[in-house]
């Protein structure tokens, strides 16, 4: 009996292994690579947490990359920290055929796929649409202070924006010196999530004390950090008894941060996507009256990207349903307002005309403010080295505090 | 004293019932915000977005099912059984006592842990993995939940049947099932529950490929639209509440 | 027989025990750096970085806190609806209700509560209608609270209507009614019928699910996360945010708190066994 179970364990230790596809892009061209990918089936890991995303996905991208490519292509749930655990227990198990093929991920995740090396690649370039990228763009070429030597394939670009309720806020603060003056004008209206969103503030409060927006471009700088970092802690402990709750604690995810806003506890909020409030109004979360605007001294501006697991079985069916993502079609349709309403990540001036008259025709936004409004007040994401201290220190200087 | 006996009984209905209804209502609603006691708007908005935009809630639904249920029946019967030989065994408190372990280990933990040696062994993406993961969480509930109905009381009942000639069918079936139904049914649905609301391992080890209802909508509710989140909620308690009626209507009833 | 049970002692020890073993070794050796892929071999670093911030005594008894009032409060109340309502819950229709709290998981009683009692929650507008309170931050602090009770009211929800269930069952099979009776007619008081008779009988018999509950609610992990603040936070959710956390490199640290928790947990739970088994002579 105990044999016999020890026999079982063992032969299934083995499965994981069995099968493995390696790719040589040198030696494939694209069309090798699209035949390759007929008929398969391609596992996507992303975050499903939004209806107008989900839509897209699940009632435009899945049964066009059927008809167009016979992919069968399956969506996993999955974000950020739960990517890097599947793909790190992955690879502590030494598992060879992984269960995920393409994955969606942003900056913070990137690096730390990059650095316990969960990505494939470089695939990018040898994708014919990359063509319409312009991967000199700082912006999308460029990943948290890092190359992305075509290691993540750019799906969606945004900038972090503000938003206030325009109905019960008349004029919102641009800079530290307002937001105090608002803060003690209205006491527990305004709070810091302490996650990636509210780092992602925080990052920029630390770009104004450094008084400039480029002030922490370049390598982490650690005198730099010291410095600016503890005149922030002291702003936010000298103020956070007008923040919510006293500043006693602070909301653990940002989603808390807008349930509070839509049921009216906080006035002010932040985010990716201009703010990402034309789909909360539209949704009638927010209310109408909601309005997103940017910084004095500015806002991260980033993109967020496709990559592929390092040990996916299907390297090509990934490759097409990544390229085909990229295509200006699947761009157009994925920037309606009412839709996913996220910008292309393409270069209008690099793009066939009737493709840059298609996107020109784009109605506008109704509520939030368009990506090229702030163009002047966008700011680069610093070393992801910044991120780190302030998750730190955020929590021993300022919340247990 | 009665009257304070019946304010609380009534109280403690009402409480029972005021989540349903008030996360059915809010599931309905939309432009609700503070001071308004009463939603601005009132209708389907919100299920047809989510279940429009959603692809086979349908099916999820009947695999969650049938894992549930697998899971519970599995783990109700062999926890009934093997319980039994632990409660009768010479060192009975030591098994016990190592029953408790697994959920020693803070069930967090615990799938973190368990699912590198899944990943390991190679049984994950698909439903039998899924099934197995989530019985070895819910049978040590099980044996812990009977270990209380095995006595020196149950025993003698045993032994008088055998006495009078019963085999060990008839002392199961006649006996011992009869003696324990109550506490089965409350066992088959905290099991059928831990498996139906299981997330963190199942999403683990069915890496999306299995994607049960929990899996499906639970992310709403940690999103920010909590209408959509209250959707949610209803869609994963609403099966447990009518399995429950069949229940005790069908089943629990004609064993009494 | 005697083979059979070879065969479930097998089971049990293969089901019931090797996953935790495996699991506890994993943790162990993770812990000291000697797996996990962004760790470099074995190393103390961790297990020194986690005594060192002090989080984890602060959030044990934060934890033990919680988690022993919720589950007294919790036994007491259940114990009271069953030896006053004992009769009426298993009248057709509270026979049904009183089954209803168990389809409601943590994560929706918890989702639930942010809902009706935070700020501008439905109270808030409700005390705020009827003219007790004046506006948003005159309603008391019931969610993300520096007292818990957000988790605690949440845990009592979740765990009360359990017990009331398991100890009308138990009251029922080990004939708690008659027992009451003989011992009035043997001339004890009412008081004396439940204190001598009626509770030990249901507490003797279910202790072991009493301290299992404890354990559980020990180490929730979603009600505490959505209900609870950012420090101290209780044990399941310090360990995720350790485990998750976006430095690569100190992942380990969640598992030092991991293992500490439970050896902790485990030598509790052996003294209260062995405890128990010298009463259990002695009665």
């Amino acid at each position: 009996m105990r044999y016999l179970l020890f026999i079982v364990l063992l032969i299934s230790a083995c499965a994981p292994n069995a099968k493995e596809s390696e790719i040589n892009l040198d030696q494939l061209s694209w069309k090798d690579i699209t035949q390759k990918a007929e008929g398969s089936t391609v596992n996507f890991m992303m975050w499903q947490g939004s209806p107008v995303i989900n839509d897209y996905i699940n009632n435009y991208l899945i049964p066009t990359v059927k008809e167009k490519f016979n992919i069968e292509l399956r969506i996993t749930g999955g974000q950020g920290p739960e990517i890097v655990q599947l793909i790190m227990g992955e690879k502590q198990a030494a598992v060879k055929s992984g269960q995920v093929d393409m994955v969606w991920i942003n900056g913070e995740t990137f690096f730390q796929l990059r650095q316990i090396d969960g990505l494939w690649g470089p695939f990018v370039e040898s994708l014919p649409n990359a063509q319409f990228v312009d991967f000199n763009d700082q912006f999308i070429g460029i990943d948290f202070q890092q190359k992305v030597n075509y290691m993540e394939a750019p799906w969606n670009v945004s900038q972090f924006a503000l938003f206030y309720d325009s109905a019960r806020v008349t004029t919102p603060p641009t800079n530290l010196e307002e937001l105090e003056d608002y803060v003690k004008a209205n006491p527990e209206t305004f709070t810091i999530s302490n996650d990636f969103s509210g780092m992602t503030l925080l990052k920029s409060f630390l770009s104004e004390l450094s008084g400039s927006p480029e002030g922490l471009n370049g390598p982490f700088d650690e005198s730099k950090y010291e410095k600016l970092s503890s005149e922030l802690w002291e702003y936010i402990n000298r103020n956070k008894q007008y923040f919510w709750k006293k500043g006693t604690t602070f909301p653990k995810e940002h989603s808390k941060m807008d349930q509070m806003y839509a049921n009216g506890e906080l006035l002010l909020g932040f985010g990716f996507g201009e703010g990402g409030i034309e789909e909360k109004v539209n949704q009638g979360l927010f209310p109408k009256s909601t309005k997103g605007y940017a910084w004095e001294n500015g806002t991260i501006k980033n993109a967020n990207y496709l990559g592929i697991a390092y040990n996916s079985t299907n390297k090509p069916g990934a490759m097409t349903v990544i390229n085909f993502l990229m295509s200006p079609e699947a761009q157009l349709r994925k920037a309606s307002p009412d839709g996913m309403d996220s910008n292309t990540i393409l270069d209008p001036s690099k793009l066939p005309s009737e493709w840059q008259a298609k996107f020109e025709e784009m109605p506008k936004r109704k509520y939030g403010p368009e990506m090229a409004d702030l163009e002047d007040k966008a700011i680069q994401e610093p070393d992801p080295k910044y991120m780190i201290r302030l998750f730190e220190d955020f929590r021993t200087q300022v919340i247990e505090k | 004293m009665s009257k304070l006996k019946s304010i609380a009984l009534w109280a403690y209905v009402v409480a029972i019932m005021f989540p349903f209804f008030f996360l059915l209502l809010l599931s309905l609603s939309s432009d609700w915000r503070y001071p308004a006691l009463l939603p601005e708007y009132f209708g389907l908005k919100n299920w047809v977005q989510v279940v429009g935009t959603e692809s086979g809630l349908a099916y999820s639904f009947f695999i969650s099912l049938v894992i549930s249920l697998s899971v519970a029946v599995t783990a109700t019967l062999s926890g009934f059984f093997i319980s039994r030989y632990v409660s009768y065994h010479k060192k009975k408190g030591l098994l016990t006592m190592l029953t408790y372990f697994p959920y020693i280990l803070a069930p967090v933990v615990f799938g973190a842990c368990l699912s590198y040696y899944f990943l390991r062994i190679g049984i994950f993406g698909t439903t039998a993995g899924v099934i197995i993961a989530q019985f070895i969480i819910a049978f040590p509930y099980a044996l812990i939940f009977f270990s209380s109905f095995w006595n020196e009381k149950i025993k003698n009942y045993e032994n008088l049947v055998s006495t009078l000639g019963g085999n060990r069918w008839t002392t199961f079936t006649k006996v011992l099932l009869p003696m324990a139904k109550g506490l089965m049914m409350v066992c088959f649905f905290q099991t059928f529950l831990i498996s139906w609301f299981e997330y963190g391992l199942t999403s683990i080890i069915g890496v999306g490929k299995v994607q049960t209802l929990t899996i499906k909508v639970f992310l709403f509710i940690k999103e920010a639209n909590f209408y959509y989140g209250a959707m949610s909620c209803c869609l994963l308690i609403i099966p447990p509440v009518v399995l429950i009626y069949i229940n005790k209507r069908f089943v629990f009833n004609k064993l009494i | 027989m005697k083979n059979r049970g070879y065969i479930g002692i097998l089971f049990f020890i293969l089901i019931g025990i090797t996953p935790f073993a495996l699991s506890f070794g994993y943790a162990l050796l993770y812990s000291f750096g000697v797996i996990g892929v962004a760790n470099s071999g074995f190393t103390l670093e961790f297990w020194k970085a986690v005594f060192e911030s002090g989080e984890f005594v602060k959030s044990l008894f934060y934890s033990i806190a919680i988690a022993l009032v919720s589950t007294v409060i919790s036994v007491s109340l259940a114990l009271w609806f069953t030896l006053a309502f004992e009769k009426k819950l298993r009248g057709r229709i509270l026979s049904f209700v009183i089954y209803l709290p168990l389809a409601i998981p943590g994560i929706v009683a918890s989702f639930f509560t942010v809902q009706v009692l935070s700020k501008a929650g439905f109270f808030s507008r409700l005390f705020n209608k009827i003219g007790i309170t004046s506006g948003i931050s005159d309603f008391p602090d019931l969610i993300n609270d520096p007292y818990a009770i957000g988790i605690t009211l949440v845990f009592i929800s979740v765990v009360m209507p359990f017990f009331l269930l398991l100890f009308l069952n138990v009251y029922q099979n080990e004939r708690v009614a008659e027992l009451a009776e003989l011992s009035r007619s043997l001339g004890a008081s009412e008081r004396q019928t439940i204190w001598r008779v009626s509770l030990p009988v249901l507490i003797k018999k279910t202790w072991t699910l009493i301290a299992l509950y404890f354990i559980f609610l020990l180490g929730a992990y979603e009600i505490p996360l959505i209900l609870g603040e950012e420090s101290p936070q209780m044990l399941s959710v310090l360990i995720v945010r350790e485990l998750k956390q976006f430095d690569l490199s100190k992942i380990s640290e969640g598992y030092v708190v991991a293992v500490i928790y439970t050896v902790i947990v485990s030598i509790a739970t052996i003294l209260l066994f062995s405890n128990r088994k010298s009463q259990d002579i002695h009665e």
